[in-house]
Formats: structure tokens, sequence, C-alpha cells
């Protein structure tokens, strides 16, 4: 009798412990074969969520004749999310919408005389793109316009495909080193078009500064290199901005390099208002301070790019020349240009201390016109699992790559 | 004992059963769970170095020209550097007797192998050698408007058209003008243009947002009831000043703002002179052409006037220049390519209108035909927005070009503005499509 108790006892412990460790082990069988479908799918999300971005224009557009305007030009919120240039069809987005998302990388800027705060993307002394913040599209209202607010976050990066690295060789006379390169290799033997721009600090219109404009062709070699001599020009006491075309196969890409012999004062460019082209040039020691402020002249003009790779000037109208000083002085706080166009460009704004003290800065209209990358969204790092996805677009002929970063918010943990 | 061991057998079968299923339950690569869409990369690539139809030159240039060489170059830089491509072109046979439909032409690749998961895209190109069929969009389709109005009345006479005559530049710009509308309206005459002012369609168009040509050059035709004596002479002559008929250059300005026209001048200075035959029988424009009343320079102050609402008032201010040669924008130079219009690159303007208009009545220019030249622009569309607002109110496309016109230019200037869109309908003709196909495999990682 006791024996068969022990019997069972001793049958029911094993079995017992065997189903537990068998409900175990196959659990977690289960459990990664739901991880696998769910990563599946969140792939398939981010490939979907991708195309939806930038295969559709947003709403809304309206329609002047047959040309379709987008919502990034009409100073609203869009109550449709999307980043494709109406005009087109495909991948080619617009350089408009794209600027008016908030760069998640850079550093808020607030400017006092407006009271207003600014999304950011500065790469570099002198290259200015700074979008009011309320007039930015945010990253929790483009989330909810894709319908994925609190279930899955992303990040969104769209980045040249083409960069044009540009380095001071030799000051004087001046030799510049350029280097061309595509998303994995040289762009070797590309042909390289570029324009030369040095200010003159008193040769505009009433002694106001200037620039002047050199434009030439190069090509590169098999490493995608080339050098280009200034023969006559001082780059330690002049300032002056190189701008580069690359172009090879259908690719094209753009660079610049800037040096300026006075950053003491200079201008910063926000802009105001998409719809209507209002551009605020402000005295920089109203936005960052420093040292020995000063009043500057200056003298602001809208180039764009022609087929041939040059320059063509658009007049600004009022205000494309003008004073600025910094502190209380209301008068001179800041002044207002309006580039009446929506097609893409620079704003190129020469400024002057004294005859031997000036400096450019450029802004684009549009973001490809400097080919300035734009990174909108939540930061993946420390995410669970994240989805990438790659599409090529083009972005006003100048070839970027778009990639999606996308995770779920649903809670789920990676095991093993 | 014997539950022991039946227990024992039991755990061996649930063993096994695990030992099984974890066999066929196999984990697949993380590449695999959550792969890059490289079908899509592929077709994006594709569409990237077709951007301005370079693969679609390149892929029709013999085997050994260097441009394979550039394509090679343009897609390892294109491509993230774990993946890899193989790069197809086949010729599409489409003649009667191929047995097959697609013949190899080459193949380029920057490996041996694509791994072990690879995806294709293929992308068809067109030799641009060849001239397709096209159907171009209609202007109106969209947002409204699609009529087009050329002003062909025959009682009247025109000026700075010498070589032609008003007819013949009318039925000029039907053809060319015809395909790209929703509805073409020859306007036959004076009385016909006086009903389309006063708001009344001829054939049931729309009257809103339509193109209204003048193909008289620098005069304008006149409907007999805006003229001295007749019922609207209010709305056409202003009296006791020199050139009493700027007035219905006014009303010409009011009804482009009211219907938001496109009021096309093709030549010269816009409405110099207003022209019936009728009613100016026996008065002539100083140079022997009969059935005309100057307005002079105030003819295109007064339509500007009335264009941005402001009160009519007598202004005889001159507001062109001669620049002399100017030059087409690169934007008229990309759509003379786009639509197959070829007029001369470079022409003579003699009356280009001063930019100092655009700020006094709220004019943008929404297309430069050509380069500004200095203050002035030989041709141009001004869109007409009142401040604060955003709603275009009336556009004028004028050309300050010398005599005798070019219509081309005026077809070039609406459809560099419009922009309809050309649907190419056949890729059949033999030997002028190829097939590209990229196909991009991951290397490197699991």
């Amino acid at each position: 009798m006791a024996g068969s108790t022990i019997d069972h006892l001793i049958s029911v412990i094993v079995f017992l412990g065997a189903l537990l460790l068998f409900i175990s082990l196959f659990n977690q069988t289960l459990q990664t074969a739901i991880l696998y479908q769910r990563h599946r799918n969140l792939a398939a999300k981010c490939s979907d969520l991708l195309d939806n971005m930038l295969l559709n224009p947003g709403y809304p557009v309206e329609w002047e004749g047959n040309h379709p305007i987008e919502w990034a030009k009409l100073n609203c919120t869009p109550t449709v999310f999307g980043l494709q240039d109406p005009e087109f069809t495909q991948y080619r987005l617009s350089p408009f919408s794209l600027m008016r998302l908030n760069y998640s990388e850079g550093e808020p800027v607030y400017y006092s005389k407006t009271g207003q705060w600014y999304s950011n993307i500065t790469i570099g002394f002198g290259k200015f793109l700074l979008v009011p913040m309320s007039k930015a599209l945010n990253y929790s209202t483009a989330a909810r316009l894709l319908g994925i607010n609190g279930t899955y976050g992303f990040r969104l990066t769209i980045t040249p495909i083409v960069t044009v690295s540009i380095s001071e060789e030799q000051p004087n006379p001046l030799i510049l080193s350029v280097k061309v390169m595509g998303a994995g290799f040289p762009l070797a033997h590309a042909s390289l078009s570029y324009c030369f721009i040095t200010v003159d600090p008193t040769g505009g219109e009433q002694a106001y500064p200037s620039y002047r404009t050199n434009y030439d062709t190069t090509l590169v070699d098999d490493e995608g290199s080339a050098l280009l001599s200034f023969s006559d020009f001082d780059g330690t006491s002049e300032s002056y901005v190189l701008i580069v075309y690359a172009h090879l196969g259908g690719l094209m890409g753009v660079g610049y390099h800037e040096h300026v012999n006075y950053k003491e004062n200079y201008v910063v460019p926000f802009i105001s208002d998409f719809e209507t082209g209002l551009v605020l040039l402000a005295h920089s020691w109203d936005v960052h301070q420093g040292a020995n402020p000063a009043e500057i002249t200056y003298n602001a003009t809208f180039v764009m790019l022609t087929e041939d790779f040059e320059l063509r000037e658009i007049p600004l109208g009022v205000g494309k020349i003008g004073k600025l000083n910094y502190g209380q002085d209301p008068q001179h706080a800041y002044k207002n240009v309006t580039i009446s166009t929506h097609n893409p460009g620079i704003l190129v704004v020469t400024y002057r201390k004294s005859a031997q003290e000036c400096g450019v800065v450029l802004m684009p209209w549009g973001i490809n016109s400097l080919a300035f990358p734009v990174v909108f969204g939540d930061s993946p790092f420390s995410k669970e699992w994240v989805a990438t996805d790659i599409r090529q677009v083009i972005v006003n002929d100048i070839a970027y790559q778009a990639t999606l970063a996308l995770w779920s918010y649903e809670g789920y943990q990676v095991v093993g | 004992m014997m539950r022991t061991v039946e227990i024992l057998l039991v755990v061996i079968i649930i063993t096994a059963a695990f030992i099984i299923a974890s066999i066929y339950a196999v984990l697949p690569l993380p590449r695999r769970v959550s792969p890059l869409n490289l079908r899509r990369i592929a077709l994006t690539t594709l569409q990237t170095l077709d951007m301005n139809h370079d693969l679609s030159e390149i892929v029709f240039k013999p085997e050994n020209d260097s441009a394979w060489g550039q394509l090679q170059i343009a897609l390892a830089a294109c491509l993230p550097p774990n993946i890899v491509y193989n790069f197809t072109v086949y010729e599409v046979q489409s003649g009667e007797g191929q047995t097959e439909l697609y013949r190899l032409i080459k193949t380029v690749s920057n490996a041996e192998s694509l791994g072990i998961a690879s995806d294709a895209s293929s992308y068809l190109v067109a030799s641009s050698n060849v001239t397709f069929r096209v159907i171009p969009e209609k202007i109106g389709e969209r947002g409204g408007g699609g009529t087009l109005y050329i002003l062909n009345c025959s009682d009247a006479n025109g000026w700075w058209v010498t070589g032609y005559t008003a007819q013949s530049l009318a039925a000029d710009l039907y053809n060319l003008l015809s395909p790209y509308f929703k509805t073409t309206i020859m306007v036959q005459n004076t009385a016909q243009l006086g009903q389309i002012l006063n708001g009344s369609s001829l054939e049931g168009e729309t009257l809103q947002n339509a193109v209204v040509i003048n193909t008289f050059g620098e005069s304008v035709p006149i409907p007999q009831e805006y003229c001295q004596g007749y019922e609207r002479q209010n709305e056409g002559y202003y009296p006791n000043v020199t050139y009493p008929y700027t007035r219905y250059c006014y009303t010409l300005g009011q009804k482009t703002r009211i219907h938001n026209w496109t009021w096309v001048s093709i030549v010269g200075y816009p409405l110099y002179y207003v022209s019936n035959t009728a009613v100016f029988w026996n008065q002539q424009n100083e140079w022997g052409i009969y059935g005309m009343q100057k307005t002079y320079q105030g003819g295109v102050n007064a339509f500007l006037q009335g264009l941005d609402n402001k009160a009519f008032q007598y202004n005889e201010t001159k507001i062109t220049d001669n620049p002399g040669v100017v030059y087409l924008s690169s934007q008229a130079a990309y759509y003379c390519n786009y639509y197959g219009i070829y007029p001369s690159p470079y022409q003579t303007s003699t009356r280009a209108l001063s930019t100092s208009i655009l700020n006094y009545y709220h004019l943008n220019v929404s297309l430069y035909l050509f380069n500004q030249v200095n203050n002035y622009i030989p041709g141009a569309v001004y869109c007409h927005i009142f401040q604060n607002e955003t709603r275009t109110t009336g556009k004028l496309l004028a050309l300050g070009l010398t005599r005798t016109p070019d219509v081309r230019l005026t077809a070039l200037g609406l459809l560099s503005y419009y922009k309809p869109r050309l649907y190419r309908s056949e890729y059949t003709a033999v030997g002028t499509a190829r097939l590209v196909v990229l196909q991009l495999g991951q290397v490197g990682g699991i």
C-alpha cells in the first residue's frame, strides 16, 4: 500500500515537473515565433509608412491654374502628412515641405526681438536655416497625422547621396581641395561646376557690400578629388564662398565652403513666412551675443541655379540693403526682405563692419539648394527593436537618401 | 512503480515532441526578420539615375562607350556599401517573327553572387531619338477654368502684327494651344467680346479663370457699346483727356480681376490702341490703319489700375523701356524641350515693362519667359494678389518684344505657366525601348 502511494507521489511530482519544464520550453519557442512575426510586421509597416510619407504631397494642396501648391508653401499646418512634390510623381520630394519639418538634431534658437523659438538647421558658420517653431511641423503632429501616435515611434533622415567636401589647401594664392563621395564610393570622374563668390566690402549700391561671381568647370580624378586654384586671390584677407555642383550619370550633389575675415558681428537670417517669402535679417549679437558688438551694413541677394549651373539673380526689392545694430536700437533691430518666388535658391547676404572687415552668410530657400540634411522625429537609441528602410529620392534635382527608422511602443521585449 | 515508468514514458514522448518541433521551427536569420525592401531601393535608384534622362541615354550607347563606366560609378556611389548589384539591359523586341520578347544587351555587376537573398526592379526606358505620340493634359481638368478665348474679331484691326493678320495669328494659336485647353473659343467679333466682358458665356463655357489672348498686337478690339455715345460709354470712354479710350483698358483690367482671367498681350506695348472698324471707320492711328483710336501709354496703366481695383486715374506715364536683345529664361528653355516648341532663344525687346509696377499694383512674377534686364522685364506672367491675401485675382502675360510677333512665344509662355502634363501613349516602336533590370543583394552580417 505504502509502495503504491510512493509510486503515485513520485509519478505525479515527476509529471508536474516535466509538464512545467516543457510548458516553459514551448512557451519560449512560441514567444520567439511571435516576436519574429511582430518584427516582420514592423519591417513591413516601416516600408509602408516610408512610402506613405514620400508618395503623397499631403493636404491641403491648392491649385493655381494647373500648378499645384503644397501645404508647406501655404503657411498652414497640414491635415494629411506627405512630402512629395505635387508637381511630380514618384519619389520626388518638395524642398519646402522638408524645410518645414522640425529639425531634431539642432539646438533651437531664441530670438528676443520676435519672441519666437526657431528650429535650427545650421551647418557651421554662415550656413543658416532657421524656421519659426510656430510654422515648423513637430513630431507629435506628424505622428498623429500618420495615425501612429502612441503605437509607433519613428525618425526620418534625409541626407544627400553625394557629399562634396571642400577644404583649404593653401590660402594665398588660394587653392581649395574638393572631394566628391557617394553613399558607398567616390564619385570618380564626376563633372564639377563651381561658383566662386567673393565679397566686395564697398562695391554695392550706396557703398554697401556686394559680391562678385566667377564660374568654371572641371573634373575630379579616380579618387573623386580635384584641386581648384584661384591665382591672384588672397584667402587670408578676403572673404569668399565656393559652391560646387558635382554631377555624374544622373547623380547630382552640392557642396560649399566659406571663409570670412570677420565673424564678430554678422547677419542671421530667420524665415518668417513661407507663403510670402518673408525673411528677417537680424544682428548676430541679438541672437548669440559675443564680444565687441558693433553696427554692420548688409546687402542681400537671392540667386537661383540655372540649368548651366550659373546663378541667376532675382530682385529682392525693399530691404535688400540696410543697416543692423545690436541691443536697443529698434529702428535697426532687424530688416525684412521678401523672396518673391517659390523656386528654390540661395539667399546670399554680404555684410561689413568696415572696408576691411566683411563676410557673407547663406540661407537655402528650399532644402536642396545647399544640400542641407533633414532629421525629423524621435531618437531611435535605446529602443528595443528598430526596423529601417531606405529609398533614393530626388529633391529638386539633388539626389538624397531617405531612411526611416521605426519602432513599436506595444511593449514586447526581445528574448535571448 | 508502474506509474513512474508510465510518467517517464510520457516525459520521453514530450521530449521527443519538443525536439521534433524545435527541428522544424527554425528561427530565421535576423536579416529576414527585418529586411530592407530591396525592390523599392532598386526602383528608386533607377529613377534617381534617370532623373535628367541620363540613364535613358546611357543604355542606348554602344557597349564600349565610357558612359557605361560612369553608370557603374554612379550606381556604386548611390547604393550603400553593403549592397551589391547586378544591372542588366534588355532590348524590347516587338517586330514580327521575333521569337523572344527581350534580347540581352549588357550586364554589369560588382559581385560574383548577390548573397542569400536578392530582389529586383525593372524600368522601361525610351530612346531620346524617338518621338512618341503624346496626349496632353487639358488645362482646367483640375482646379477649374480651362477656357481659352482667342480674339479673332472680324470688325477690328491689329497693329504691330505686320506680315500677319490678327485672324491668321488666331488660327495659328488655335492649332498650337487648343489641345491643351478644355474649351477653345474663337471670339469672332467685338459683339461676342462684349458678351464675355458682360459675364455671359458664348457656348456655355466656363468664364471664370479663362485665358484671353489678344491677337491684335498693340491694339485691342473694343465693342461698340463701350464707345462714345453708346450705352456703356461710361466704362469705355473718359472725356476731357487726350486719349479718352484708356477708360476701356481700365474696364478690361477690372474684368480680368473679377473673372480671374489671364490676359495675354502677344507683342509690343500692351493696349496702345483700341479698334472697331464700324465705329472708328474714318479714324486712323497716324500710320494709315483705319478703325483705330490711340490710348497711348496710358492704356496699360489703366488696365493695371483696374486689375488692382484702384480708382481710374488718367495716367500717360511710360512704364516700358528698350533693353535690346533678351534671352529666354532657363525655365522657358526647359519647357521648349518639354512641349517641343522652339522659338529663337534670343529676341529683341523694345517694350519691356518696368519692375516698378510689381509693388505698386501688387503683382508677382510667376514666370519669367525672358531673363530680366536691369529693372525691366521683357516677358513674364504677372499674377495679381491683393496685399494680405493669397488668392490670385487676375493675371497678365505681357511680351514686350518688337514686331513682328512670334505666337510660339505666347504658347510657350502659357504652357510654361500652366504646365499641362504630356502623357506618352506609345512605346512600341522597334528598337526604341529597353528594359533595365537592377537586382540587389545584401552582403556581410547574418
